[in-house]
């Protein structure tokens, strides 16, 4: 079985100015790619151009085999999509809202209480969804892209600006789709989440895929492992950091053990922001 | 195009109208309107004589009064309180039918009789009183009158008010659900971003187009219907009305189709249905005012649809005599069409890509700056 996703050389621009610039990837079925960029990186472009949203100006799209956008129908009816802004009808109830998208995908016997309950709103699926706050609209809107049961999930922002709680559910959600089988293609400029979720992180920035590997080899490859060490001197308190790689951090931090006076000692990984900044010359946020 | 998924849509919009205020606004408004003309104007255009009569001796001329179509009949006990009521002008004229009156008529005297005519009662109404009156006694004498009068009519007899209003209520009523709830729920899906969720299910823009067109097709048709019923004047001729009015709603459904598709949000919306209404509401002037020439009306599209409202309601016109009328309605239904398709399509890539535009917009203005790499 092929990867479910490939974008070969993709490429848009909004009246000249590049947005998504020769982007080459692949998503494999069970896997989940993280998408990690700043704002403006081209991360929902890149989203919108492989849901049929936009059409490139270059490059070639295939999704389950078939060919975006000229089988776009086809492949909509298989995949999820979760914007990052909270398109849900407000005048509805949730259960309204996923029984009407149900019903588009040509689907009558979705059990809507269970997927209420997966996303935590079972007890509010019959209230307007005017009444929900940002987290319930936002995990309704889970909720949605989970009816068809997609083999692709697109994910844009999912947990921006959630609150803890209904950031763990939607993050759990996540997982669980791609252990049921479906690939997962996640934005965020969340290092975290990008960590904790991705199977692969692509770094994206200007429009441009920087860097694609799973988040240990890109931290182990591109960052710097430290000790960071507190010391007691006289009446002060000092701090070292000392590398882990190269030269002169170990034989320093064996000094500063037998003098005998450490307070504390952490190792430092490197974080995905340390590994992108350094590809990017900029941070995430 | 999956009739299904159009059926869903439609549904969908439908079990949202009663939520919206346009909707109700929409379907309530040429009620009031219709309430206000009958209420406000019925009376000062419908003016019936109105006569009031004490009769103290069980005359025959209060019963043939009473039974006159044309004149407004009221019995009194009191000749005191008929004439208060004369000279306050409840009543245009007063008459009191003395006790024996029939029998004096009967026997060739010749009784007093007290008429009162208000002050404030026209001309015409007083001639007409007088003349009615003198009528019914000879009615009791038993003799016929002295002459015959043909009545002739000189000049045309005046439409009455409410008939001139109708095309008015009725363009309001088909124009205000065909066009502004498929234009304002067109423009609350893209404000919304809905549409977008839409579009990346199974559905094509050509499926929610319909969807908002028949929504229109149905409240307009609805609307304009309710109309006619409540102005009395769906009997006529059931058969034009309810055809016109069906043109009609397509015909502005279509429109609501094209003003949504091209309108930006819901304040250009209003502002193109302040200029552009005019279009569809100038040819109400020249029923209104019907001794306005009619060719300027022509150029206007809802005129192929309030002519033959108008004439049905006027002369009871079949379909035989309103036929061309509503072949020029329907054709322009069928021009309109491919107007609509195009406009659709090009909002279609034009949401997507606006969206798109102002995301990246947005993005960019919270974007981190850039830093020197330690």
């Amino acid at each position: 079985m092929g990867p479910a996703l490939v974008a070969e050389g993709i490429g848009y621009d909004y009246d000249g100015t590049l947005a998504v610039d020769d982007v080459s990837f692949d998503l494999a079925r069970g896997e989940v790619l993280g998408f990690l960029g700043p704002n403006g990186a081209g991360k929902s472009t890149t989203i919108k151009l492989l849901t049929g949203q936009l059409e490139p100006r270059s490059g070639r799209i295939s999704v389950l085999g078939m060919d975006m956008p000229r089988q776009r129908g086809e492949i909509q009816a298989r995949i999820g999509v979760c914007f990052e802004e909270k398109n849900v009808y407000p005048s509805l109830t949730g259960r309204e809202n996923l029984a009407f998208f149900a019903r588009l995908f040509g689907l009558h016997d979705v059990d809507l209480d269970e997927l209420l309950a997966r996303v935590g709103l079972e007890e509010r699926g019959r209230d307007r969804v005017n009444r929900y706050s940002k987290g319930m609209r936002q995990r309704l809107m889970v909720a949605r892209t989970l009816l068809n049961e997609p083999d692709v999930l697109f994910l844009d922002e999912p947990t921006d600006g959630l609150d803890p709680v209904s950031a763990r559910t939607i993050r759990q959600l996540i997982r669980a789709e791609a252990d049921r089988g479906a690939a997962v293609l996640l934005t965020t400029h969340d290092m975290y989440e990008a960590d904790q979720l991705s199977d692969r992180v692509a770094f994206i920035d200007r429009g441009k895929v920087l860097a694609l590997d799973p988040p240990e080899e890109l931290k182990l490859a591109h960052g710097t492992r430290s000790v960071r060490v507190r010391v007691r001197t006289g009446e002060q308190i000092e701090e070292h950091v000392l590398p882990l790689d190269g030269d002169g951090g170990a034989a320093e931090l064996q000094a500063l053990v037998e003098a005998g006076n450490v307070l504390t000692i952490h190792t430092e990984e490197a974080t995905l922001e340390d590994v992108f900044v350094a590809f990017a010359g900029r941070g995430l946020t | 195009m999956s009739v299904a998924r159009t059926a869903t849509l439609l549904v969908k919009d439908l079990r949202l109208g009663p939520r919206s205020p346009l909707v109700l606004w929409a379907l309530i408004i040429p009620v009031l309107i219709t309430l206000l003309i009958r209420g406000v104007f019925g009376g000062l255009f419908d003016i019936q004589p109105r006569l009031g009569i004490v009769d103290q001796g069980a005359s025959e001329v209060a019963a043939a009064a009473l039974a006159l179509d044309s004149i407004e009949v009221t019995l009194l006990d009191d000749p005191a309180a008929l004439r208060d009521q004369v000279e306050a002008d409840d009543l245009d004229a007063g008459l009191i039918l003395p006790p024996g009156f029939d029998e004096a008529v009967r026997a060739g005297e010749r009784p007093d009789l007290e008429l009162f005519v208000g002050g404030e009662s026209f001309a015409s109404t007083r001639i007409l009183v007088v003349v009615t009156t003198l009528d019914l006694i000879r009615g009791v004498e038993g003799r016929s009158p002295p002459v015959d009068v043909e009545v002739v009519t000189v000049g045309e007899e005046p439409i009455p008010f409410d008939l001139r209003m109708l095309p008015l209520i009725v363009t309001m009523a088909v124009a205000l659900a065909g066009v502004m709830i498929p234009a304002a729920s067109l423009i609350e899906e893209k404000e919304a971003g809905t549409i977008l969720a839409l579009l990346v299910t199974p559905t094509r823009v050509g499926e929610v187009l319909a969807a908002k067109g028949l929504l229109g097709v149905i409240l307009a048709t609805t609307a304009g219907t309710i109309t006619l019923a409540i102005n009395r004047v769906l009997a006529y001729s059931p058969a034009v009305l309810l055809v016109s009015v069906f043109l009609g709603a397509i015909m502005m459904a279509q429109v609501g189709l094209l003003l949504g598709s091209w309108a930006r949000d819901t304040n250009t919306m209003f502002a193109a249905w302040k200029g552009g209404g005019l279009v569809l509401f100038y040819p109400v002037v020249f029923f209104v005012w019907p001794d306005l020439p009619t060719w300027p009306a022509r150029f206007g599209p809802t005129y192929y649809f309030l002519s033959p409202v108008h004439e049905a309601t006027l002369a009871a016109a079949t379909l035989a005599d309103v036929w061309l009328d509503l072949l020029i309605a329907g054709a322009i239904c069928v021009a309109l069409l491919p107007a609509t398709v195009v406009v659709g399509r090009r909002m279609e890539g034009r949401v997507r890509r606006r969206r798109a535009v102002e995301t990246l917009q947005d993005e960019l203005d919270e974007a981190p700056q850039e830093q020197p790499v330690a």
